[in-house]
């Protein structure tokens, strides 16, 4: 019965729009680490009374990612009131789209294991983010808390909703969908798309069909709140209904909520209460009219999307297509990236210095790429040195270091760190290879009676000069004075 | 004069030129209330304290040679369904009956920027849901023409207090007749404008793409001059229009040569005969000033308005007082699991009707009945509309009655909400049409009730309306205060 089973998943993902405002509302959306219920105002309140006004800013991104995900834009688009109470709710009903989203008909491309594959997008709606319930238990649960507060700080934040068509087969595609509705969110500004923190949530859709083509009922999936759980709750379900069929019965239709503790999706229980969310057209926001004009504005500005600009880097550069897809991955490291190059870089060294030193910078400082204190010329300034062969590697390093902590200039920085370029040579560099031999004779003899036929071991010895020297020797020096001493060529 | 015959511009004028202070027209209007609310109960919260004291700032502006606003120093009422900071704002309802809002209404800060001083909060059918003002939490409102009879409603204590003389203006809220229909009960004049003139920020709503904010006062210039000051784009109102108005008071367009179209199926069976005779009145002294009458036929209107409006406003009541879950604010009922509470809070909070409106809407709503009720009545919203601009190519106006008979007797229709929604039978349409009504009151009845008529313009005719009814005011004269020395 599981045999011939193929899986389809759809998702439906939250992007939080990074507007400065809520979206009906002139507060702050700076709810993280905010005095709780601090960003609040009679509107996002939801006091009687009180009246939405949509923020054109997140009508603008949201138009944006629409266009990167090849949607066609509503020219007169609504909002509807989906209605439910929930104490995180302030009005008791969410005020979002329903029958005339804001866009329509997009795809993107990603790549699978059989190669690329296109994924269609439904739709793409604006809705209102609802407040945050804290339950006042030890734990954080639900279960044996007395009581549960509410702060309504994240009410009124603007959320994108992209739903996808099922199109995906496995949870690495689904993932791999994911990473790149979060890199298009990134590069274009409207998002950081973070999903531990909830700026970016996946829900999803996933059912088996049968062989012959019959549909399998569809569960959905909520709470992940990762790329791992998001791929560990598919595989958990796809396990679950492929032994639920194989054992003769049938899958319900429902919603599961994944456990990242537990590592299982549990069911919620709640089909006697199918919600009936009564939606009908918001009265209090009239119908919005996208012009032409304005998304051909917006439309004119797109930055260049990940997935060009990683087939140009591939085709105008010539690097691997493993590092264009780092390269790209965020959209400032593609334009340092651009820039280093622009600049006189060496494609292939600029490539290896940031999937080296600068992503090791920036994961470890945390600093953001955008305020870094070092600029691209002079980073490129220092490649420059390195393919010039006046600054080894191991040097250039401890420059970049330097920079990256002083925000001093190349020169300076190699002055304070105490390197100069070439800085030992000659007699001063015979003498230390000749202390590093005396160190390592036991080497030097292996080499001497041939043990060294791959030349691994005058590497070895040539890594300890150039440490000793602090990276101020000319490699190529060194290893000369090396080969001579030793005997070979 | 006395304080309690005096129009707001009267009134204001006083002040301004120094016959009298704005601390004596203050005080004036607090006493007239003060002897009168045992009788009428018209005002929820009277507001003594402050508007004293803002009497006095007005009073000391002026010894300053400050300009004091078009309405300085004039007393006024505000339905209790307009936000007031930190004065409590309570709907007519227990679910609000202490709740304080942490901000103003549009329309308020416009009154009290225009030196408009609030002496109270205007009795109302719970949440503007009524047409009698006795479905209250804080107990009914009387007539002041005869308090065995209701002011109508929902804005009863707003038409009220106006026609007993405790203010020469008042606002109140219009979903389907909520101005009008109590101003034609009082004697007074009201006006429902345009949807989207004047702001509904802060205007707690009942069915929001109905709803709208509008003046009652003893004088169509009164009624201008309150245009003139609420009428206001409100960028925090997206319903709201954004250009500027004109100015409504001053010199009104003349009737002469203007055509006022007497509606066929609004006439005859079914209405109170002096009512119909009040109509027939109207039209010929607009005669007399120059005006053409015509036949006009809105074939759908009286049919479908009702039912149709029966399905629109209650859906959106449903949604619109949903928050009230004890949550955040106003009444809250403790209950062992959040369910309960919600439904422990909501069946204590609201009153028999607004149940019954939330039940309906929510019915309305409901997959499966959606297309069947809130989608057709949505249709048969879009062909009302056509017809009234069909009728407006007939005619600059429309007269008709504000209500199908004077004020019925309490107790009459309470616990009939059929006949009690039929009271309205001429006034929804105009709402459902977003058009501008007028009801103004032309002469009373032979057992002393005021008549009242209605006039209809197209959307944004308000200063058309305005000329026909002080043509009609010419005629009649301007209403008289109720029940002055006769209530104790």
């Amino acid at each position: 019965m599981s045999r011939g089973l193929q899986t389809v998943i759809g998702l439906e993902i939250h992007v939080q729009l990074d507007t400065r405002s809520k979206i009906f509302c002139g507060c702050s959306t700076d709810y993280i680490g905010a005095v709780p219920n601090s960003n609040v105002c009679p509107v996002c309140l939801g006091l009687p009374g009180s009246l939405p006004s949509p923020n054109e800013k997140v009508i603008r991104y949201a138009v944006a990612m629409a266009l990167a995900l090849g949607c066609s834009i509503s020219e007169t688009t609504i909002f509807h009131r989906k209605n439910y109470f929930y104490p995180d709710l302030p009005k008791a009903y969410q005020i979002s789209q329903y029958d005339r989203p804001l866009a329509v008909n997009g795809s993107i491309e990603i790549e699978t294991g059989d190669g690329p594959r296109t994924i269609g997008i439904t739709r793409l709606h604006l809705e209102e983010d609802a407040g945050k319930l804290v339950h006042a238990a030890s734990d954080g649960r639900l279960a044996g808390a007395d009581h549960s507060m509410v702060d309504y700080n994240r009410a009124g934040v603007p959320l994108a909703e992209i739903v996808s068509e099922p199109d995906m087969k496995t949870p690495a595609e689904a993932r791999e969908y994911v990473v790149r509705i979060r890199q298009i969110a990134r590069y274009l500004g409207i998002s950081d798309g973070d999903m531990e923190s909830g700026s970016l949530r996946v829900d999803a859709n996933i059912s088996l069909t049968g062989p012959d083509g019959s549909l399998g009922s569809k569960v959905e999936i909520k709470n992940m709140n990762s790329l791992r759980a998001l791929e560990h709750a598919l595989e958990f379900e796809i396990r679950r209904q492929r032994e639920v069929l194989s054992n003769g019965g049938t899958v319900e239709q429902e919603t599961r909520h994944w456990d990242d503790a537990s590592c299982v999706a549990l069911s919620s229980r709640s089909k006697e209460e199918a919600h009936d969310y009564r939606y009908f057209p918001e009265p209090d926001i009239p119908e919005l009219h996208i012009s032409r004009h304005m998304i051909e504005d917006i439309g004119s500005s797109l930055p260049e999307l990940p997935f060009n600009r990683k087939k140009r880097f591939q085709s105008d550069f010539g690097v691997t297509e493993d590092d264009a897809n780092v390269l790209t991955e965020r959209r400032e490291i593609a334009e340092w990236f651009e820039g280093l190059v622009n600049a006189g870089s060496d494609p292939k060294r600029a490539s290896n210095w940031i999937r080296g030193d600068l992503l090791r910078y920036l994961r470890e400082s945390g600093v953001d790429l955008r305020d870094a204190p070092f600029s691209v010329a002079a980073i490129a300034e220092l490649l420059g040195m390195v393919d010039s062969g006046t600054l080894s590697n191991t040097a250039a390093r401890d420059v970049f270091t330097a920079m990256a902590e002083t925000g001093l200039s190349v020169e300076k920085a190699m002055a304070g760190a105490g390197i100069s370029a070439g800085g030992v040579s000659g007699k001063d560099l015979a003498a230390l290879v000749d202390r590093i031999l005396a160190d390592n004779s036991d080497v030097l003899e292996e080499i001497r009676s041939g043990g060294d036929a791959k030349g691994k071991k005058l590497k070895f010895l040539q890594g300890l000069v150039m440490r000793e020297t602090r990276g101020q020797a000319d490699p190529a020096e060194a290893a000369g004075i090396l080969r001579e001493r030793a005997g070979v060529r | 004069m006395k304080f309690h015959e005096m129009t707001a511009r009267e009134t204001a004028e006083g002040i301004k030129k120094g016959v009298f202070s704005a601390s004596e027209a203050v005080k004036a209007s607090l006493d007239r209330m003060k002897r009168m609310e045992p009788a009428l109960n018209a005002v929820v919260t009277s507001l003594e304290e402050n508007a004293l004291e803002r009497a006095m700032e007005t009073d000391s502006k002026r010894a300053r040679g400050d300009d004091l606003g078009p309405l300085g120093g004039v007393p006024v009422i505000v339905k209790d369904n307009m936000c007031t900071r930190n004065i409590r704002t309570t709907c007519g309802s227990r679910m609000l009956a202490q709740w304080k809002p942490p901000y103003s209404a549009t329309v308020v800060e416009l009154l009290e920027a225009s030196g408009a001083i609030l002496v109270g909060k205007s009795n109302m059918d719970e949440f503007a849901m009524g047409s009698s003002t006795e479905h209250s939490a804080f107990g009914p409102t009387s007539n002041p023409w005869d308090t065995d009879r209701v002011p109508g409603g929902s804005s009863g204590g707003s038409a009220a207090a106006v026609a007993a003389g405790y203010v020469p203006l008042a606002l109140g809220s219009d979903t389907g007749g909520s101005i009008r229909q109590p101003a034609a009960f009082c004697g007074v004049h009201g006006l429902k404008p345009t949807y989207g003139l004047v702001s509904r920020r802060g205007l707690v709503a009942f069915a929001s793409s109905l709803d709208q904010i509008g003046p009652l006062a003893r004088s169509v210039d009164d009624l201008a001059l309150a245009m003139d000051v609420i009428a206001a784009p409100d960028s925090r109102d997206s319903t709201c229009f954004r250009d500027p108005r004109p100015l409504y008071s001053g010199a009104f367009p003349d009737v002469a040569g203007k055509r006022v179209g007497l509606v066929r199926e609004f006439g005859g069976d079914g209405i109170d005969a002096e009512i119909d005779g009040a109509v027939s009145e109207a039209a010929a002294s607009l005669e007399k000033r120059g005006a053409e009458v015509v036949e006009i036929s809105l074939p759908n209107a009286g049919v479908a308005g009702l039912p149709c409006y029966y399905i629109l406003a209650p859906a959106e009541a449903s949604s619109n007082l949903a928050r009230y879950d004890g949550v955040r604010y106003g009444l809250k009922k403790d209950a062992p699991d959040l369910i309960s509470q919600f439904l422990a809070t909501r069946k204590a909070g609201f009153g028999p009707e607004v149940k019954r409106r939330i039940l309906t809407g929510t019915f309305v709503l409901s997959s499966g009945y959606y297309d069947a009720y809130y989608l057709l009545a949505q249709n048969v919203r879009r062909v009302l509309r056509m017809e009234f601009e069909k009728a407006f190519e007939k005619a600059d106006v429309l007269l008709m009655p504000a209500a199908p008979s004077p004020a019925f007797r309490k107790g009459e229709l309470v616990d009939d909400p059929i006949r009690m929604y039929m009271t309205d039978l001429f006034t929804l349409p105009v709402n459902l049409a977003e058009l501008p009504g007028m009801a103004m009151n032309t002469g009373y009845a032979k057992n002393g009730l005021p008549l009242g008529v209605q006039l209809v313009a197209p959307r944004f005719g308000e200063k058309v309306l305005f000329g026909f009814a002080s043509a009609l005011e010419e005629a009649s004269g301007r209403p008289s205060v109720a029940g002055g020395g006769e209530l104790s």
